[in-house]
């Protein structure tokens, strides 16, 4: 199948690398591929921006005096560098698969040439990226430090110096759902990452051997999935007395065990598969069992719920502290800003409406992302 | 079948205790003192130290579990800052929450079933994406975010509906109900509404999937080919099988609905037992905090059981003996 048509060399032009150089992008676009120029010029013109913004603003970590922003700064840097090469990199990929044409697609081309045909998962990721990108470089967006309070302006209605509108201290709303970001996406994702690690490791072994181990890990999961996780959640985070992000992530990461579950009954029928019984009958070891029969075909539903679980688990960490369980005051959370407006709905609606939004729109994202991977990934999900 | 609801019930049983353990050790390891809650600001010491031994929080922790454990199955356990004994102050709340929870239910059925049946009948339409996109969002609000923008809008802005409380209750036999007055039941419709939500979104696309699937069985074909009308095709042979899996699903929903009455009923002022669970758990009040959780916990795992055995009920061909 894999027939060459012509063994040809690479040829990147000096031209290409040259205007790759400039900006990445810029060299497939002048060889006629606009669409994944602009995949390059887009992400290179936004971190641009905030960069001029940072540097602006004096917040670029050497011009800010002691290295005060230098994780946003070390971050902008090493993304830049990677777009510059990726570009260039990709061009000449590009351009030698030109040359030497290929047939033979793995099963993630395909599931990447399938997802970007669905708009829907593309809205979704690009949702992501966009907070993401806030989060990141929240320090060169801002326009003042979000815990200043200015008590002259409690309250103050939207308008073009806060566009947004200013709360209960003065503070300005879009500085703090800025920086509001952060929490969300911090703690949704160290937590997911946490529990599907854990979960992940916990199912795959459960599943796969069954026995003491499983039975075990199976009765502690009906203790915990017998009460309403938020209940559990406010019970044990009651136990520690400054609530906490690092607390918050730690629990959610330890209880949100619903990957274990889904990563048990996939290895489960993965087990029972022919393949599976040949590799044993072979000789083949457990563990080499595990690592290559049984992981792959269960890391699509991982993908799909861990997705899925960032989203549930920024509305979980929202509703927390919306509780004043959670994130505590002065931290800028959106869900903390949701209590403080509470009290202010009916002089001051800005305060309530903005961060929900941020919430809906950042969820949201996460939700249609994860609804198209699952179509892409696994369409035998449902 | 009874063999199985037995063992079911055993099995219950016994992760209720292991609960009991881990709620009990929970409680322990919380900072903050009932005693000092109840004394209030500016207390005596000795008057602290009083209601320690009265609460008998000064004995050692097996015996304050089995005060805790036994007082709840005797009905004696007073709670520590109500004054009163915590079954009281459990079922006083309940009617409210009950309320809330099935106006809400029947709110997110009678809206996501047709919903998603139609969305599903003519897949790939405007009213396709559109169902899907508002479920999609619907289970991207957060709940307490929604009952507050409804606060905002129908009661400061249009001045329709009461913002918060529960409006007049009428005292019956069986606990205070206050959708059957008509300030109670205009009361009712903002944390209600916000509550459906997210059960709207999650059964809207659980009954489009559901449908979608039933519309490609073989016998949908058969009953198209012996020439039925399309409507009767719809209505006898797919709606019904489509039904199950959504119904069955409800019960599931339970510990969502629970979670979800505790953020709306705190946004709302409802004096529910979602709100009770925060108001205990901020004064320490261990013994309603022991009781919720546990009460709570049965109530989930009971829902579980049934829904179980409404699914083999339903359809025949799954047994568990």
């Amino acid at each position: 199948m894999t027939e060459r048509t012509e063994k040809g060399r690479v040829r990147l032009q000096t031209q290409d690398w040259v205007l790759s150089l400039i900006l990445p992008g810029l060299g497939h676009i002048s060889r006629g591929w606009w669409g994944k120029g602009l995949l390059f010029l887009g992400p290179v013109m936004l971190l641009g921006a905030t960069l001029g913004l940072g540097v602006s603003k004096q917040r670029f970590a050497w011009l800010a005096g002691p290295p005060k922003y230098w994780v946003s700064t070390t971050i902008m840097l090493v993304l830049l560098f990677l777009l510059w090469t990726w570009a260039l990199y990709d061009l000449w990929r590009m351009v030698r698969a030109e040359q030497e044409e290929q047939y033979v697609r793995g099963y993630w081309q395909m599931a990447s040439r399938r997802f970007s045909k669905d708009p829907k998962g593309i809205v979704g990721l690009v949702i992501i990226l966009l907070v993401v990108h806030v989060a990141l470089f929240a320090p060169f967006l801002v326009r003042n430090d979000p815990i200043k309070m200015d008590l002259r302006n409690f309250l103050g209605r939207p308008s073009p110096l806060h566009p947004l509108g200013q709360d209960n201290f003065g503070r300005d709303v879009l500085d703090r759902i800025i920086y509001g970001s952060r929490v969300a996406l911090g703690i949704g994702a160290v937590a997911t990452i946490l529990n599907m690690f854990l979960g992940g490791f916990l199912g795959l072994l459960g599943g796969y051997f069954r026995g003491m181990t499983d039975a075990v890990f199976m009765r502690l999961l009906e203790v915990v999935n017998s009460i309403p996780f938020l209940v559990l959640v406010l019970l044990i985070l009651s136990v520690w007395r400054e609530g906490g992000i690092l607390s918050l992530m730690v629990i959610l990461g330890i209880f949100g065990l619903q990957p274990a579950r889904i990563i048990r009954s996939e290895v489960l029928s993965v087990r029972e598969q022919d393949y599976v019984l040949s590799a044993k009958s072979v000789g083949v070891s457990t563990w080499r069992i595990i690592m290559k029969y049984v992981l792959p075909n269960a890391i699509a539903s991982l993908l799909v719920v861990t997705t899925m679980s960032i989203g549930v688990n920024i509305i979980v960490v929202a509703g927390l502290s919306f509780l004043g369980f959670g994130v505590r005051p002065p931290i800028p959370s959106w869900g903390a800003m949701l209590q403080e407006a509470q009290e202010y709905m009916r002089t001051a609606w800005w305060m309530a409406v903005y961060p929900g939004l941020c919430i809906i729109i950042t969820v949201f994202g996460f939700n249609i992302l994860g609804d198209s991977l699952r179509d892409v990934l696994d369409p035998r999900l449902k | 079948m009874f063999g199985y609801t037995v063992r079911r019930l055993v099995q219950m049983v016994f992760v209720l205790f292991a609960l009991t353990l881990l709620i009990f050790a929970l409680l322990k390891l919380m900072p903050g003192d009932p005693a000092k809650v109840m004394a209030g600001l500016g207390a005596r010491i000795e008057t602290i130290e009083a209601i320690r031994v009265k609460l008998g929080l000064d004995r050692p922790w097996p015996v304050q579990y089995w005060r805790l454990i036994s007082g709840l199955f005797n009905g004696e356990l007073e709670a520590m800052t109500y004054h009163k004994p915590v079954w009281t102050v459990i079922l006083e709340r309940l009617p409210a929450t009950f309320e809330l929870g099935a106006f809400a239910l029947i709110i997110a059925l009678v809206v996501s079933i047709p919903a998603g049946m139609l969305s599903a009948i003519y897949r790939n339409s405007v009213l396709d994406y559109t169902v899907t996109t508002v479920a999609l969002m619907g289970i991207s609000i957060p709940v307490f975010w929604l009952a507050l923008m409804l606060m905002l809008v129908f009661g400061v802005i249009l001045r329709v509906l009461p913002v918060s409380g529960r409006g007049t209750a009428i005292e019956t036999v069986v606990g205070r109900w206050s959708f059957v007055t008509w300030d109670g039941f205009r009361h009712l419709i903002i944390p209600s509404v916000a509550l459906a939500s997210v059960q709207m979104a999650m059964n809207a696309r659980l009954t489009r999937a559901s449908m979608l699937e039933v519309l490609q069985q073989e016998y949908i074909k058969t009953a198209r080919a012996k020439g039925l009308k399309e409507r009767v095709v719809l209505v006898k042979h797919a709606f019904r099988n489509a039904l199950a899996p959504v119904v069955t699903n409800v019960g599931m929903q339970v510990g969502t609905l629970v979670a979800g009455a505790v953020l709306t009923e705190t946004t709302t002022a409802w004096p529910g037992i979602g709100r009770l669970m925060i108001e205990a758990i901020s004064r320490r009040d261990q013994a309603v905090v022991f009781g919720l959780a546990l009460f709570l916990a049965a109530i989930y795992m009971v829902s579980y059981i049934v829904v179980d055995l409404l699914y083999a009920y339903i359809d025949p061909r799954i047994t568990y003996d």
